[in-house]
């Protein structure tokens, strides 16, 4: 069967109702992961860096250091929903979007260098947030490459419905 | 003859794994098996300035990111012949105990812990010891902002450079950090009554020797121009190469350490049972309260040591910072000469880190590093033999040796990352 292509929008439109559905009423948060020294992994982080303008306070990323900012979140005492950003393998063509909510996210392990994303987000559920991941499928994680077109692209999507969302609780 | 493996070492930083090969009942062999690839930075350096030399090796670990920079700036400094500013060795001390804190807080309660309390990791810790877990949570993250404040950046800051810093601390971000520390004190002190609580399996127990540097002043610390060593002796960094006889061995990416054809150990437990009687505070009194003579032979209470070291470092940060802010901003100093050799000793949170520059013209000739996991590679396989002999000896099941092994890695707090430094790997 042909598949028809997305109209310019439609991938951000049905990003944000995905999110929508899993927000609370209360702050929305966005924590960026990933190294941008290596191409499509950092497109977290280049998330986080696109919303830390438009929402002071409200976008973190790697550079802020990412468990204090879980660990200041899940303290305060608001409904809040944090989405966390990161590179992942989905075994998906480069740039596929996938919304992870916290229960299924597998990560159980702790390296010397990042607390696991599952600590972080059963952290923040356990004090009554809200946690998804959202997850870009990488196309080049070499070392000092460039950003693919199409993660590229993926960051513009999820960017701009994280904004809107985020507008919309402002 | 049959295979015991842990193909992947968890919660330990890198790609490992471990392997013991048994014949019936007898243990042939253990062994710690390095799957990270080596990393070839002191090549990379070769023909680079000193001051992009500082900016390239701290990318050998995100971890021990300011122990790497401080370590090839002592080298440096020697080999050019420079003496920082005072104001710029006792931010470098602060810096060091940001990063000691940091480090420490993660490894003991998120990596260590759970082994201990019987969860498969702090994930699943959380439930039952939530506040425990937002304690290390807020320990890490303070040892995070005392590494940013002083280096420039969370990981890989680049404020501290050969001959000083770039900029210094603010007096406002100083007299944060001396409150905060003041703050998290009885967190800390929370941490070492957990470990000091917790029962060490002694399968692990063999005499061993430790080495570590020789603090500045007689004092507790993080570096020196001397190396002490448990046997009594006391060698000058710059012999580090008699004390580490480096050399490769084919099961693994990292190189090996022995002295006097001897394995020893580094890191934190090294550096209190050579240097504990330094202490002040509450770490003195809670490092004279529960330290026996099983530290010198069970390295599962490296992990006490971590947190009694925590302490200290959490405790001395306010006469420093207040040292720190008392002095006036200073230039950063020039080399005096373009041509020598110096060897920086430092310790980053899991051992005696060396950094050997060889300086031609002003740029660098050799460099040579040697890393705390690589020191403590031969003693770490030693302890996991005898473990695993006398574990199966009792009739424990596979999965007990498992994580009776583990946990004898673990308590190494190895950085495998840092190891795997330029490796000939020879197969015969």
């Amino acid at each position: 069967m042909h598949k028809l292509r997305d109209a310019p929008g439609d991938a951000e439109a049905r990003l944000r109702a995905e999110l929508e559905d899993i927000a609370c009423k209360g702050e929305v948060y966005v924590l960026g992961l990933g190294n941008t020294d290596r191409a499509d992994d950092g497109a977290g982080v280049l998330v986080a860096q696109a919303l830390k303008k438009p929402f002071p306070g409200f976008s973190f990323s790697e550079h802020d250091g990412v468990e204090g900012t879980a660990l200041d979140i899940s303290e305060k005492r608001v409904e809040a929903t944090v989405f966390f950003v990161d590179a992942a393998n989905l075994r998906a063509p480069p740039g596929a979007i996938k919304v992870v909510r916290a229960e299924d996210v597998n990560e159980k392990e702790i390296t010397t260098h990042r607390v696991a994303v599952a600590l972080m987000a059963s952290l923040l559920e356990n004090s009554g947030k809200k946690v998804a991941v959202i997850c870009i499928q990488p196309g080049r994680i070499e070392f000092q490459g460039a950003v693919t077109a199409e993660v590229k692209a993926s960051i513009g999507t999820v960017t701009k419905a994280l904004a809107a969302l985020m507008s919309a609780k402002d | 003859m049959r295979e015991l493996n842990i193909e992947n070492l968890a919660r330990v930083e890198g790609h490992g794994g471990i392997t013991v090969t048994l014949d019936g009942k007898k243990v042939k062999n253990v062994t710690l098996d390095i799957h990270e690839g080596p990393r070839l930075i002191e090549q990379l350096v070769k023909g680079m300035t000193p001051a992009d030399d500082v900016n390239v090796v701290p990318r050998i670990c995100a971890i021990c990111t300011l122990s790497h920079r401080f370590a090839a700036i002592r080298g440096l400094e020697k080999a050019l012949g420079i003496k920082a500013p005072e104001k710029a060795a006792w931010t470098r001390e602060l810096m060091m105990l940001g990063e000691n804190v940091e480090s420490n807080s993660l490894h003991t309660m998120l990596l260590a812990l759970p082994d201990f309390l019987g969860y498969p990791s702090a994930v699943a810790m959380l439930n039952d010891h939530a506040d425990d877990v937002k304690r290390a949570l807020r320990l890490k993250k303070f040892g995070n902002h005392v590494m940013t404040v002083t280096s420039g950046r969370i990981v890989h800051g680049e404020n501290p450079v050969v001959g000083g810093f770039g900029k210094y601390p603010s007096k406002k971000a100083l007299e944060e950090i001396k409150l905060k520390s003041h703050e998290l004190v009885p967190d800390a002190v929370r941490v070492v009554e957990i470990f000091a609580s917790l029962e060490y399996p002694a399968y692990a127990e063999a005499e061993t020797l430790f080495m570590s540097v020789n603090a500045p002043r007689k004092q507790y610390g993080y570096y020196g121009d001397t190396i002490l060593i448990s046997n009594g002796k006391e060698a000058s960094a710059e012999d580090y190469k008699k004390l580490t006889n480096e050399r490769v061995v084919s099961h693994s990416f990292a190189k090996r350490s022995l002295y006097q054809e001897k394995t020893f150990t580094v890191g934190a437990n090294a550096r209190l049972i050579n240097m504990g009687k330094r202490l002040d505070g509450q770490a003195a009194d809670l490092f004279k309260e529960h330290y026996s003579d099983k530290w010198l032979k069970n390295p599962l209470y490296n992990n006490l040591a971590q947190a009694i070291e925590m302490l200290w470092s959490l405790e001395h940060m306010p006469e420093i910072a207040d040292k720190v802010a008392s002095m006036d901003d200073p230039g950063i100093e020039q080399p005096t000469r373009m041509n020598g050799s110096g060897t920086g000793a430092v310790e980053a949170p899991r051992g005696v880190l060396y950094h050997h520059y060889e300086i031609k013209d002003g740029l660098v000739d050799v460099a040579d590093i040697i890393t705390p996991t690589a020191q403590n590679l031969d003693d770490i396989e030693k302890h996991m033999k005898l473990t695993a002999e006398r574990m199966l000896a009792e009739g424990k099941k596979d999965e007990e040796v498992r994580l009776g092994l583990e946990m004898v890695a673990r308590a190494y707090d190895p950085c495998i990352s840092c190891a795997t430094h330029l490796v000939t790997l020879k197969r015969v």
